[in-house]
C-alpha cells in the first residue's frame, strides 16, 4: 500500500479516558478509545503521553484500544511532568519530546489529538503544532450525542494551514488587497513594478519589526510611504506608540545628538532641562528618518546600537535607556557610494538594507499619473471643500503633456502637487480649461530647463500661494527664500532670528529678534510658527 | 475484467464483499465503482479494507484504490493460496464476514487451511458465531465440505477481542442440496451468552421466554462466557429433520431484557409459521456454495435485499441459471442449475 502511516500524538486523559476496571467501562465515552474505533479512520500508531506514573487504568485503557482496533499500535511516554498545569513545564516537556521525534512527512501523516490533557497540555500541543515543530493536523473528538448514545461520537481534523480553507482564503486576500490599497492611499496605480513593490511592502510591514530602507529619486512618495506603513501597522494592532518622523538634514551638532537621543539636565551649556529624545518617543511605535545620509558619524553610530540593542545613552546621562521601535529611513542618495566616501557607516548600512525598497520616480511611472491627478484632485477637494475637474480638452491636454518625454518630472510628486494646486488655485467655477493647462505646461517645462530643481518652489512651497508669489519681485523672492531655509533648519523662529541678526542685535537695545523676522515674513504673507 | 457498479440494491459494503469471493473462486479480476454510494459515509470503511486485505493474501491479489473512502476499487486475484492465515477486525467488523469473503475460495484451494479469526463473534449487524457453527456449518458438511470451527472467545460489541479458529479441508465436488422443506422440529434450544453482566438478565430473558414459548425446563441453557467486554446474546437453535436454523438476538444497553426475549420470539414464531425450509440469512450464506455446486434448490421466506444483491453480483461472474418462484408471500423457491 502507498498510502501514508497514520500517526496521533496525544495525552492520556487522566478523568477522561479512566473508566475504572468494571465492564461499566464500556458505557463511558474514553476519547482516546473513541479516536481508535472510528470506521472512516484508521490510526496506525498512537503515540500517548502520560504526566507521570503509567497507572493500571492505562494498561486497561490500552488492552480495551487493541481490541476495537487490532490495526493500532500504542506507544506510552512518561513525560514527568510535575505540574501539568505549569504552562512553562508542560511546554518544555513537550518541546524536548517532539524534537528529538523522528518525524517522516513522507511515510507518515500525524494528528495532534488535543481532546485529552489538561487545558495547558492542550495550549502546548496546539502551539507547537501551529510552529510546525509538530507537522501535524489538530484532531478533536466529541462524546455521542443523546440521542445516539451507542455511537463512538464524532471527530473533527482541524489543518492549521488555513489556505486549505477557500473562504478564510478569500478573507485573507481581500485584507491583503485593502492594505495594499491602503499603502497606495487608495489610488488604482497601474505600473507593474511600483505594483509589486507595494505588495512586498505591505508584506514586510506586517511580518518583520526589522529596519525598511526606502529609497527614490526626491518627491518620490517615501515619507507619505512611511506613514501609511505606520497607519497600516497601527490599524492591524503591530504599532502601539506613534510615528516620529524626523529629517536628518535639520540635525547639525550637539542638536543632532540631543534631538534623537535626548540628553540629561546639564549634559552640556544651555541643557537646563532634561530632554527625552525622539529614539525614545517612538517607543513602541515607528521611527522614520529621512534622508539619512545627511546624518552625522556619532549619531550614526549611536543609531545602530539603538536598532541593534534596543537601548541608548542619552548624553551625559550614565545610564542607558530602552526603546523598541521600527526603523524606517529614507535616502535619495547611494548609501553604497557615501559608505565609500567615508561618510556613512557599514556597519549601519549593513543593518538597514536588510528590507530596501526603491521607488521609481514619475517618469518611470507614467501610467500612475493619471490616477494620481484624480487623487490630487480629491485631496484639495476634501481640503477646499469644492469639487474641482478638468474640462475633457483639458484634461487630454495636461495627460497627453505629463505622459510625454517633454515631462521629466524633476522633483517627482512633489511637482505634480505643485501643478495640480497651481491649476486648481486658477480654476475657474471648478474648472479647469485648456488656457490654465496651456499656462501650466510652460510654467513646469520653464522651470525644469533651470536646472537645480532644489532652488524653485521647493522652500516656499505651502507657505505662499503661487498666485501670492508671482506678485514678489525676483529680488526680493532670492532673500525669502534664504531666510525661510534658515528658519525651517532652526529649532526655532526665535532662534532663526538670533542666526539672521547675529551682527545687528549686538548693536540693538530692544532685542526682539523674532518680533522682527515675523514682520519681514508677515510682508510677504508667509507663516512660521515656532 | 468485470465491472460492478457498488451502488446496486441497498448499496452496501455486501456487494464488494461476494464480488471478492467470487474473483477469488473464478480467478477473474474486477473493478467495482460507487463502493457502498447508498451509506452515510460511501466508500471503504475500515472493515471494508480488512476484507479485502483478506482477500487478497489468500488470492495472491493485485489491488488498487485500497484506502479509506475509496469508492473504486480493482482486485486482481493471481494465485489461490490455501494455508495458515491470521485475520484481525477492529471496530464494528465481524469476522463472521471476513469468514464468508474466503471461505468458498478456500474450498478450492491446492491444500487445507487453517484461519484465526480476531474481532467480534457475535455482532448485531453480521451472522453471529454461532449461527455459523450451527446452522451454515451442518449443511456445508452435507454438500461434502469438511470444516470444522472452534470456538476461543467471543467478541462482542463494542468491546470485540473475540478469537475463533476454522480449518478448511479442500473439497473440488461440492454436492448439491434439495431442501423444499424443513420436516418436523427434533430438537429445540435457547443458549443465552453472558460476559461481564449480572445474571438477573439471562433470568429474565429465560423467564419471559419460557413464558411465551411454553417450551420445557431443560431447553434454556445459560452460558457465562469470558470476554474483553461486557455481552448478551441470546442464541434459539431449531434442529429439524433436514435443516437447523438459528435466529439471535442481542442484549443492549438501555434495552429491557423482556424485549430481547420478545424479538427472538418473533423471528422464530416468522419461521414456524412459514413453510420455508430456511430463513433469510441462511439462504442468504447457502446460495453461494450452492452455486459452487452447479445446482441445488431450497424454499426460503421471501429473499432478503442481501440475497437479491448476491444473485446480481453471481450472475455477472458465473453463467449460471438461478430462478426464484414465489409460492405465497412467505415462501420463495430457489433453483440454482448450470
Amino acid at each position: 500500500m502507498t498510502k501514508k502511516t497514520t500517526v496521533v500524538l496525544g495525552f492520556l486523559g487522566s478523568v477522561l479516558d479512566y473508566g475504572g476496571k468494571e465492564s461499566s467501562r464500556w458505557d463511558k465515552w474514553r476519547p482516546n478509545l473513541a479516536l481508535c474505533r472510528f470506521e472512516d479512520l484508521l490510526i496506525h500508531r498512537l503515540e500517548l503521553f502520560h504526566e507521570n506514573r503509567i497507572a493500571t487504568t492505562t494498561h486497561i485503557l490500552c488492552e480495551d484500544i487493541i481490541g476495537v482496533s487490532p490495526e493500532t499500535k500504542i506507544h506510552t511516554h512518561i513525560l514527568k511532568i510535575q505540574d501539568p498545569w505549569d504552562f512553562e513545564e508542560v511546554y518544555g516537556k513537550l518541546l524536548d519530546y517532539v524534537r528529538q521525534y523522528p518525524f517522516d512527512t513522507e511515510k507518515e501523516d500525524y494528528f495532534v489529538h488535543i481532546t485529552t490533557g489538561t487545558h495547558v497540555e492542550q495550549i502546548c500541543l496546539y502551539l507547537l503544532t501551529e510552529t510546525h515543530y509538530i507537522p501535524a493536523r489538530l484532531i478533536q473528538t466529541s462524546p455521542p450525542s443523546r440521542r445516539r448514545p451507542d455511537q463512538e461520537g464524532q471527530y473533527r481534523i482541524i489543518d492549521l494551514d488555513l489556505s486549505k480553507y477557500d473562504l478564510i482564503m478569500q478573507r485573507i486576500h481581500q485584507e491583503q488587497k485593502d492594505s495594499v490599497s491602503f499603502l497606495k492611499s487608495g489610488i488604482d496605480t497601474k505600473n507593474l513594478r511600483f505594483n509589486h513593490l507595494i505588495d512586498q511592502i505591505e508584506h514586510v510591514s506586517l511580518h518583520s519589526h526589522e529596519p525598511i530602507l526606502l529609497t527614490g529619486p526626491t518627491g518620490s512618495g517615501k515619507s507619505r510611504l512611511a506613514r501609511r506603513i505606520y497607519q497600516l501597522k497601527k490599524s492591524k494592532w503591530q504599532a502601539k506608540g506613534e510615528l516620529v518622523e524626523v529629517n536628518c538634514a535639520t540635525l547639525k551638532g550637539d542638536n543632532a545628538m540631543s534631538t534623537l537621543f535626548g540628553h540629561i539636565k546639564g549634559a552640556f551649556t544651555g541643557a537646563i532641562q532634561n530632554r527625552s529624545g525622539l529614539l525614545r518617543r517612538a517607543d513602541g511605535g515607528l521611527l522614520f528618518l529621512d534622508e539619512i545620509g545627511e546624518l552625522g558619524l556619532d549619531e550614526q553610530a549611536m543609531l545602530l546600537r539603538a536598532v541593534e540593542e534596543k537601548t541608548f545613552l542619552p548624553m551625559g546621562a550614565d545610564k542607558e535607556v530602552q526603546s523598541n521601535f521600527q526603523l524606517i529611513v529614507g535616502t535619495n542618495r547611494s548609501l553604497q557610494d557615501e559608505v565609500v566616501k567615508g561618510q556613512f557607516r557599514e556597519d549601519l548600512l549593513a543593518r538597514i538594507d536588510l528590507w530596501t525598497f526603491e521607488l521609481p520616480g514619475l517618469k518611470d511611472r507614467r501610467e500612475d499619473i493619471e490616477p494620481n491627478i484624480y487623487y490630487e484632485l480629491e485631496q484639495i477637494a476634501e481640503q477646499q471643500g469644492g469639487k474641482i475637474s478638468f474640462h475633457s480638452r483639458a484634461l487630454e491636454s495636461f495627460l497627453t503633456f505629463a505622459i510625454s518625454h517633454d515631462a521629466i518630472w524633476k522633483a517627482n510628486f512633489r511637482d505634480l502637487n505643485a501643478a495640480i494646486k497651481r491649476m486648481t488655485t486658477f480654476a475657474h467655477n471648478g474648472r479647469i480649461t485648456l488656457p490654465v493647462v496651456q499656462d501650466e505646461i510652460e510654467r513646469l517645462k520653464k522651470s525644469w530647463s533651470n536646472g537645480d530643481p532644489d532652488d524653485h518652489s521647493d522652500v516656499l512651497e505651502g507657505l505662499i500661494s503661487s498666485e501670492r508669489l508671482s506678485e514678489i519681485d525676483l529680488f526680493d523672492q532670492i532673500q525669502l527664500r534664504e531666510v525661510v531655509k534658515v528658519c525651517q533648519k532652526a529649532k526655532s523662529l526665535a532662534e532663526a532670528g538670533k542666526i539672521l541678526f547675529s551682527e545687528s542685535r549686538v548693536r540693538k537695545k530692544n532685542q526682539n529678534d523674532t518680533d522682527r523676522l515675523r514682520k519681514y515674513l508677515k510682508r510677504f504673507d508667509v507663516v512660521i510658527s515656532g | 475484467m468485470i465491472t460492478i457498479d457498488g451502488s446496486y440494491g441497498e448499496g452496501g459494503g455486501q456487494i464488494l464483499r461476494t464480488s471478492l469471493a467470487l474473483s477469488l473462486i473464478t480467478r477473474e479480476p474486477f473493478n467495482i465503482t460507487h463502493i457502498r454510494a447508498k451509506r452515510r459515509k460511501p466508500g471503504l470503511m475500515r472493515q471494508h479494507l480488512t476484507a479485502v486485505q483478506a482477500a487478497s493474501a489468500i488470492g495472491k491479489a493485485r489491488v488498487e484504490g485500497l484506502e479509506l473512502g475509496s469508492t473504486n476499487l480493482t482486485f486482481v486475484p493471481e494465485q489461490l493460496k490455501g494455508g495458515k492465515y491470521r485475520f484481525s477486525i477492529g471496530t464494528a467488523g465481524s469476522t463472521t464476514l471476513i469468514l464468508q469473503t474466503v471461505l468458498p475460495a478456500l474450498l478450492l484451494a491446492d491444500q487445507p487451511s487453517q484461519l484465526t479469526l480476531e474481532g467480534g463473534t457475535h455482532n448485531p449487524l453480521a451472522p453471529p458465531y454461532h449461527f455459523i457453527e450451527k446452522a451454515f456449518l451442518p449443511l456445508m458438511r452435507r454438500m461434502g465440505a469438511e470444516i470444522t470451527m472452534e470456538l476461543e472467545r467471543p467478541g462482542f460489541y463494542p468491546a470485540g477481542g473475540g478469537v475463533f479458529h476454522v480449518t478448511i479441508q479442500p473439497c473440488k465436488d461440492l454436492k448439491g442440496l434439495e431442501l423444499m422443506e424443513r420436516g418436523e422440529v427434533k430438537q429445540r434450544s435457547v443458549l443465552g451468552l453472558l460476559s461481564q453482566l449480572p445474571f438477573h438478565i439471562i433470568e429474565r430473558e429465560f423467564q419471559e421466554l419460557k413464558r411465551r414459548l411454553n417450551w420445557e425446563k431443560d431447553c434454556f441453557k445459560p452460558l457465562m462466557c469470558e470476554s474483553k467486554g461486557p455481552g448478551n446474546v441470546l442464541i434459539a437453535e431449531l434442529v429439524c429433520e433436514n435443516v437447523t436454523e438459528v435466529f439471535t438476538t442481542f442484549g443492549e444497553k438501555n434495552k429491557r431484557a423482556e424485549t430481547v426475549a420478545s424479538s427472538l420470539v418473533k423471528m422464530i414464531r416468522r419461521y414456524l409459521s412459514s413453510e420455508a425450509a430456511l430463513g433469510e440469512y441462511l439462504a442468504d450464506q447457502i446460495l453461494l456454495p450452492m452455486v459452487l455446486a452447479g445446482k441445488g434448490a431450497f424454499t426460503t421466506l421471501k429473499p432478503s435485499g442481501h440475497t437479491l444483491t448476491n444473485i446480481h453480483v453471481i450472475r455477472k461472474f458465473l453463467s449460471v441459471s438461478i430462478d426464484l418462484t414465489e409460492i405465497d408471500e412467505d415462501r420463495t423457491i430457489i433453483r440454482i442449475q448450470d
